[in-house]
């Protein structure tokens, strides 16, 4: 008897035991892990800030545009932060605020008066602000789950209907209980049991949040106990608000494809294409009608049903006053109201492919999911929508619904920031990016590194030098000769280096880059930015190789910021869950090429776009807006490509086709096409013309590379590295008159 | 590397020659002061052209919207928070990037925590960007 009963009271003990240690293991893993859970799990990937100022280049469509990227919404007055009223070019904007690392950008009213394309007048309370940030754009978050995606939402923006009828409907007495609800379990139960079925969960918005979280899907009586023990902990730890702001976000709410959709605000935008706060009544009550099931009430594939739950959700709601009989009357009426298009707006999968690469060189997977840091990226919404348009709207006069593919990238030179990136023409699809894993030669793309290391060595060429563009055979490995064309199939004679290369002429090409040798072309390639194997063949002058467009961003990259290399950033910096920096990713330049070679090659690289084979350029750009760049096309037209920059953007396009079948395009023909439709948008400044020390120009005759006057016969002005002018001279004296070309306009003479 | 040294020495004389050009080009930073020098003896008869009118459309100050960050900056650099000075003089940078003044800061603010191949290096594309005599040689003096 004795013996039993010690054995029970062992048992006893044994059992409280376990289940004290059971319960600080919870304790501990709730704790430990629920603040990071609910906000912070995910590094969230920010777009650059736009920044405003009196002088600041900003349309009023683009400001609207970033606005409703960022989900503020359209009033007529503004009460609140997150508010916009607009009228015509003149924005009262009540901004959010920000913590940015290292300050804080407050909530307040912010006039906007835009005029010109410009900003004209930037006031808080009538008095100036010298500069101010918007919130940035959250562009994404680097989950577990590949492809999942979401977008965060604090409490305080949640509409209140939204908030009381998910309430009203899940857990009407979640600010009363402690996190289990014994009222709510034994209605549950009654009901199950008069109607036979299980038609009610008793789980409470804590208990549902845990289940999320921490739980398997099972129905087991063992894990009903733990999650009940863990809601109880999780409700004594933390408020309310903070569990139910949680609860918003992590609701699972629907699948597209392997993508599943968590949270109120992805859903808003994925089924309604709307920021949360815009919703109608009836649109919320469809997502909270939607918890209960939400496959079997997805809106797309059962409507009928959805539509039944979602005027059940508003009986209910207007059952506990959440809204009146009327508006629930109103909104029973209305449709759903379903976004016509299936997808999730506002998703950039190339750009944050981008950064997630870069992040993963040195942050482990799990920190990126985990350790809730925010990422600063330099990612520009409005370029990045007109980069889009750009690469839709000409793909599609090319060939509407065919099978061309494109990529770009598009760089601010000056700080080397990716601003934007187009994987594909499918540009919501988080499928193959093809900016930077697509491996093409890159044809006459790679001539600049053959002239730039040409310009190199004054004292053998300058810009005048005469090449022969004739025929040329070259010997290779295993008794095979190399013998290139020309595109026209024509032989050009005697050409100055310059119009070798606007020209794009292979021979030529081929001619001075056997003359001066092939290292030098490898070595420049790789002082320019290549990183990746470059082959050491003769038909490297002419593009021979596997180049991603990101690759070749890298390489003009450098042209464009006059010979200084730096690596292309897609973050600025890496910010804890605290808000404490981690990393900042500086802007630093590397000198690795000459300042005076580069700029000579900028001028060819202008000619290429006034006189070559890129001037179609000037059908979308106007006429004085200096740019420079150049064509490339492989062989039967299967790839297109153009490189070039302006005074502000680099961008690097390439039309190709997955199966590397001919494009019949031309890197005249087709990128060069996406590229200046989108420069003659977006950029905001034409190329400037700044010659480095040691650099003269001279009239020289462009038929023969003789120094002439100003005004003789087919002059033109050419800049040369000191001493490297030509010696010899036409003998004609400078006269009035003759026609500018576009070098001599930049000095405005 | 040789070039670019003859070049650094000649630069004084042959630079005076495209000022006017670059001054004309980019006057945001500071009042237009375009510096007319004789010209070099070292070349044939000046072939460039007289001093333009900017070939750009000129472009409205925006200094007002970055010259807190750049005193923001300074106040960093003074207390030794070289990385703070430098994410301020970037911020800046990206509004007006082609002021040479903040290239100058920049450089500076390189050169306050030690890095000199960063300051040089800023400094001299910084240059290509000057548009007055004393901020030209400020530049050019981190390039030697």
């Amino acid at each position: 008897m004795i013996r039993t009963r010690h054995f029970f009271l062992k048992l006893f003990l044994a059992a409280l035991v376990a289940g004290g240690l059971l319960l600080v293991y919870l304790d501990a893993k709730i704790t430990s892990t629920f603040i990071d859970k609910m906000w912070e799990l995910p590094a969230k990937v920010y777009a650059r800030p736009l920044e405003l100022f009196v002088g600041a280049r900003l349309g009023p469509e683009d400001l609207a545009y970033e606005l409703e990227v960022l989900g503020y919404r359209k009033v007529t007055k503004t009460t609140g932060p997150g508010q916009v009223a607009r009228n015509r070019g003149r924005f009262e904007i009540y901004t959010r605020g920000f913590e940015f690392p290292g300050e804080k950008e407050p909530a307040r009213r912010l006039l906007v008066e835009l005029g010109g394309q410009r900003v004209q007048e930037l006031t808080v309370g009538g008095r100036d602000i010298d500069l101010m940030r918007l919130d940035p754009v959250q562009i994404g978050g680097i989950y577990p789950l590949h492809g999942e995606d979401r977008v965060l939402v604090r409490l305080n923006d949640v509409p209140p209907t939204l908030r009381d009828g998910l309430l009203a409907v899940e857990d009407h007495r979640f600010y009363e209980h402690s996190g289990i609800s014994f009222v709510g379990i034994a209605r549950a139960a009654w009901r199950n049991m008069r109607s036979g079925q299980v038609v009610a969960g008793g789980s409470t918005i804590t208990q549902q949040l845990v289940k999320n979280y921490y739980l398997t899907p099972e129905r087991t009586i063992v894990r009903k106990l733990t999650e009940v023990m863990m809601a109880l902990l999780l409700d004594l730890h933390y408020d309310k608000d903070q569990i139910l702001e949680s609860y918003i976000n992590e609701v699972y709410l629907g699948q597209e494809g392997p993508r599943s959709i968590h949270g109120f605000a992805l859903a808003s935008r994925h089924y309604f294409d709307a920021p949360l706060n815009q919703l109608g009544v009836h649109q919320q009550a469809l997502l909270i009608g939607m918890i209960k099931g939400p496959s079997l009430y997805n809106p797309t594939r059962n409507p009928k049903r959805a539509l039944e739950r979602r005027n059940v959700v508003l009986a209910e709601m207007a059952q506990q006053g959440v809204i009146t009989p009327e508006q629930a009357k109103a909104a029973q009426a209305r449709p759903l109201d379903l976004n016509s298009k299936a997808r999730i707006r506002n998703s950039f999968p190339a750009y944050l492919d981008l950064v997630r690469r870069q992040l993963r060189q040195e942050y482990r997977d799990e920190d990126l999911t985990t350790l809730g840091l925010s990422i600063f990226t330099p990612f520009d919404p409005l370029l990045q929508r007109q980069i889009e348009t750009s690469t839709t709207s000409v793909l599609d006069q090319l060939n509407k619904g065919g099978e061309l593919e494109s990529a770009s990238v598009v760089t601010r030179f000056d700080s080397g920031e990716v601003a934007a990136l187009v994987g594909g023409r499918n540009i919501r699809y988080a499928g193959f990016n093809r900016a930077l894993d697509a491996r093409r030669p890159a044809g006459s793309l790679l001539k600049p590194a053959v002239y730039l290391a040409a310009l190199e060595q004054p004292r053998r060429y300058s810009l005048a030098t005469v090449i022969s563009d004739s025929a040329v055979k070259v010997a290779g490995p295993g008794g095979r000769v190399w013998e290139p064309r020309n595109f026209d199939r024509k032989e050009h004679g005697n050409v100055l280096l310059y119009q070798a290369l606007a020209n794009s002429y292979n021979l030529a090409t081929a001619r001075l880059g056997m003359d001066m040798g092939l290292g030098l072309v490898v070595d420049m390639l790789q002082r320019l930015g290549i990183e990746g194997s470059i082959p050491d063949v003769p038909a490297l002058t002419l593009g021979a190789g596997e180049y991603s467009p990101m690759d070749m961003a890298a390489m003009y990259q450098t042209i464009a910021a006059g010979g200084f290399r730096m690596p292309l950033r897609s973050i600025r910096e890496v910010v804890d869950a605290h808000g404490s920096p981690l990393k900042r990713y500086p802007l630093e330049y590397e000198r690795t090429v000459s300042l005076q070679a580069t700029n000579l090659l900028t001028y060819a690289l202008r000619s290429v776009v006034r006189e070559g084979t890129g001037s179609g350029a000037y059908r979308y750009l106007p006429a004085n807006f200096d740019v420079a760049g150049k064509t490339g096309t492989t062989n039967d037209g299967r790839d297109s490509w153009f490189a070039g920059f302006s005074g502000d953007l680099l961008t690097v396009t390439w039309i190709g086709r997955d199966d590397n079948g001919s494009t019949g395009l031309t890197g005249g023909s087709g990128a060069l096409r996406i590229w200046a439709h989108f420069m003659a948008a977006a950029s905001e400044r034409p190329l400037g013309y700044r010659m480095p020390d040691g650099m003269q120009t001279f009239w020289i005759d462009e038929r023969n590379g003789y120094l002439t006057g100003k005004g003789c016969e087919r002059a033109r002005l050419v800049p040369f590295i000191d001493g490297s002018q030509p010696r010899q001279s036409t003998n004609c004296a400078p006269r009035e008159g003759g026609v500018k070309d576009w070098f001599q306009s930049l000095f405005g003479s | 590397m040789m070039h670019e040294r003859v070049f650094a020495r000649v630069a004084a004389v042959a630079l005076a020659l495209v000022m006017a050009g670059c001054a004309g080009v980019d006057t945001r930073d500071t009042p237009p002061a375009p510096v007319v020098t004789p010209p070099p003896t070292v070349s044939p008869p000046a072939p460039v052209a007289p001093p333009p009118p900017p070939a750009r459309p000129p472009q409205p100050s925006v200094s007002g919207a970055w010259l807190p960050l750049v005193n923001k900056a300074e106040q960093a650099t003074a207390r030794g928070d070289y990385e703070q000075a430098l994410a301020l003089l970037e911020r800046a940078q990206r509004i007006d990037p082609e002021s040479a003044e903040i290239y100058l800061q920049l450089a500076r603010t390189h050169r306050a925590r030690g890095d000199l191949a960063q300051a040089r290096a800023t400094a001299e594309r910084g240059m290509l960007f000057c548009g007055s005599r004393a901020q030209c040689d400020a530049l050019r003096a981190f390039t030697r």
